[in-house]
């Protein structure tokens, strides 16, 4: 039940989001728009796919750190990705794909410097230490982009920051396609790990006890997790609260198994951000307004409401 | 003697306090772009001490020494000019600039310079703060008739978009200066409906009004880079290559030039828009 309603929910959101946009394009020519197929298809399915794509980054970050305040940004991600496109520009790199390459180089970095500091304690990846390190590796990139922007003469760096917010304005059928055979990767290992995901919560000492081999699991499920984080960093900019809210949400419905939480963080994911990035395209029309704004104003209170219903009860 | 008597009438005057309109500057810090132009076109460009590193135009206002970039201004850099007048445009960090300005006893000035039509009453206050009244009516007056000449104007024969960024797209809408310059060449912003200077939008909405040109500022004699981005190729203008590519310098402020903006779009619009209305015959989907 609870299956076929989430199903039944990602494919209104994502039929909405096709037939839905500020373009008048009557029904009867939906199948031979040029506006539906070369703009409006890709970005509902890119909007699917990174939605999804966060919101199992952040369900695993959350069972990793054993922390609910996870988010797949908040380990450095971010910060690293807009020093790569403030870079980009600043550098004159020019070419249509420039920016969002420099950025997952960026994000990237950051998650080898992260991860670096996790082992700083020795051959075991801390998971306290990797939060306190992402937080100062983005506090410490997002310095330096500041730096940058205020010291170096283009006014056009300052439009780094709005490509980073940028949401889906720039999906096409080529960042689908490289979404789409780039996520399943990561995805297949997270889903792999769903079993030592929940012996993980029992604690460390607890799950090496029930087997777990938990220093591999922790290793796997943080790059995995990050480099998910990465790519969609990098063809969407960041998108917040999907990866934070998604994951409890689904949390409070499916319960702690990996194994179901996981599939249903990721319909979830994308049937919320495929929904968000409707309205976002919509509701002002002709103007947009910044997906992250709508994903927080549907995701939060959401949250608020399960988090009530299921604290009574 | 008489010598003596003058002198110490020179010495009273210059000791007036700093707001009396009598007193005229003799080292003006102009900390906008368009605040430089206006002042050499009034000829008062001998007395500009200092400037932003934007103020690139006229020529000559290259060999004043630049303050920086202005945003916001550097209090000290600009002091260290010893100007008595500071020109500076009407927004929130320079408002504050210029009451530490005035505490340190040097005169300011806060001009609005948003459209073509303040550009007459910046002109104007220019004028009487140097004393120069005269240049600066006769500019003032090629100002104003700039929006005046509105009335009797042919309807727009072409339509344009102004792209300012790609990724969102940004586009200019109706409340700012390229707004005005592209009804004063003949043109129609497709997005004349968005009151704010500036909004963003979707790529869809672009693609359904259907501009016959995507304008850029730019210095740059290539179309910009999203111009090979499969996703903005849906825009008719893009896929034809019908891009404006407008100098920043020019196009991109109102001032003294804003004529000749006006002059050179108007001309580039028909040049090319002979070509152009072949190829892509003018009709128009946007609502």
């Amino acid at each position: 039940m609870k299956w076929t309603l989430l199903a039944v929910l990602a494919v209104v959101a994502l039929v909405l989001s096709v037939v839905l946009g500020p373009a008048a394009v009557p029904l009867g020519e939906l199948l031979r728009s040029d506006i539906v197929w070369n703009l409006r298809a890709p970005r509902a399915l890119l909007a699917f796919l990174v939605g999804g794509s966060l919101g199992v980054a952040g369900a695993a970050l959350q069972a990793l750190v054993r922390n609910p305040l996870a988010d797949p940004f908040l380990l450095g991600l971010s910060g690293g990705a807009g020093l790569g496109a403030v870079l980009a520009i600043a550098l004159h790199l020019s070419g249509p794909w420039a920016l969002p390459i420099a950025a997952f180089i960026g994000a990237l970095a950051a998650l080898g410097l992260v991860y670096r500091l996790g082992l700083i304690g020795g051959a075991s990846l801390d998971p306290r230490i990797l939060l306190l390190g992402g937080v100062a590796i983005g506090a410490f990139a997002a310095a330096i982009t500041t730096a940058i922007v205020s010291l170096a003469d283009a006014a056009e760096l300052r439009n780094a920051f709005l490509w980073l917010w940028g949401g889906l304005s720039g999906a096409s059928w080529d960042s689908v396609l490289l979404v789409a055979l780039y996520a399943p990767i990561p995805l297949v290992v997270l889903m792999a790990a769903s079993r030592p995901l929940d012996l993980l919560a029992l604690g460390e000492e607890s799950a090496t006890y029930l087997g777990a081999d938990v220093e591999r699991v922790k290793r796997r499920v943080y790059l995995a997790a990050s480099l998910l984080t990465a790519a969609a960093v990098a063809v969407s900019g960041v998108i917040g609260f999907v990866g934070l809210v998604v994951p409890h949400i689904a949390r409070l419905t499916w319960g702690h198994r990996h194994r179901s939480l996981l599939p249903a963080a990721f319909l979830g994911g994308g049937a919320l951000l495929a929904f968000a990035d409707t309205l976002a395209r919509t509701v002002v029309a002709p103007r947009e307004l910044p997906v992250g704004v709508v994903t927080a104003l549907i995701g939060v209170p959401v949250f608020a409401l399960l988090l009530r219903r299921w604290t009574i009860a | 003697m008489l010598r003596r008597l003058l002198f110490a009438v020179l010495l009273v005057v210059g000791c007036r306090p700093s707001d009396r309109p009598t007193v005229r500057p003799s080292r003006i810090v102009s900390l906008l772009p368009s605040f430089t132009e206006l002042l050499f076109a009034i000829g008062a460009g001998d007395r500009v001490v200092g400037r932003t590193q934007w103020c690139d135009y006229p020529p000559a206002a290259l060999s004043i020494p630049s303050v920086g970039d202005g945003l916001p201004p550097n209090i000290e850099a600009v002091a260290a000019r010893k100007p008595d007048l500071v020109v500076l445009y009407n927004a929130g960090p320079n408002v504050t600039a210029a009451k530490q300005l005035e505490r340190i006893g040097i005169r300011t000035v806060l001009l609005d310079l948003n459209r073509l039509e303040d550009l007459g009453p910046a002109a104007r206050t220019l004028g009487r703060l140097t004393g120069l009244e005269q240049q600066a009516e006769s500019l003032a007056r090629a100002m104003d008739s700039l929006t005046s000449t509105n009335l009797h104007q042919p309807p727009p024969t072409s339509t344009v978009a102004f792209i300012v960024w790609d990724n969102p797209p940004i586009i200019i809408g109706h409340g700012s200066y390229l707004d005005q310059l592209a009804t004063q060449a003949g043109a129609r912003n497709v997005f004349g409906d968005v009151t704010a200077p500036s909004a963003q939008v979707s790529l869809e909405t672009i693609v359904a009004r259907d501009p016959q040109w995507i304008a850029v500022l730019s210095d740059s004699a290539v179309p910009p880079a999203f111009a090979k981005r499969r996703e903005w190729r849906a825009v008719r203008a893009v896929r034809e290559g019908h891009f404006l590519l407008l100098p920043g310098s020019l196009f991109g402020r109102p001032g003294p030039r804003s004529g000749q903006a006006i002059q050179q779009l108007r001309m580039r619009l028909q040049r090319d828009g002979v070509g152009a209305q072949h190829a892509a015959p003018l009709h128009q989907t946007s609502r």
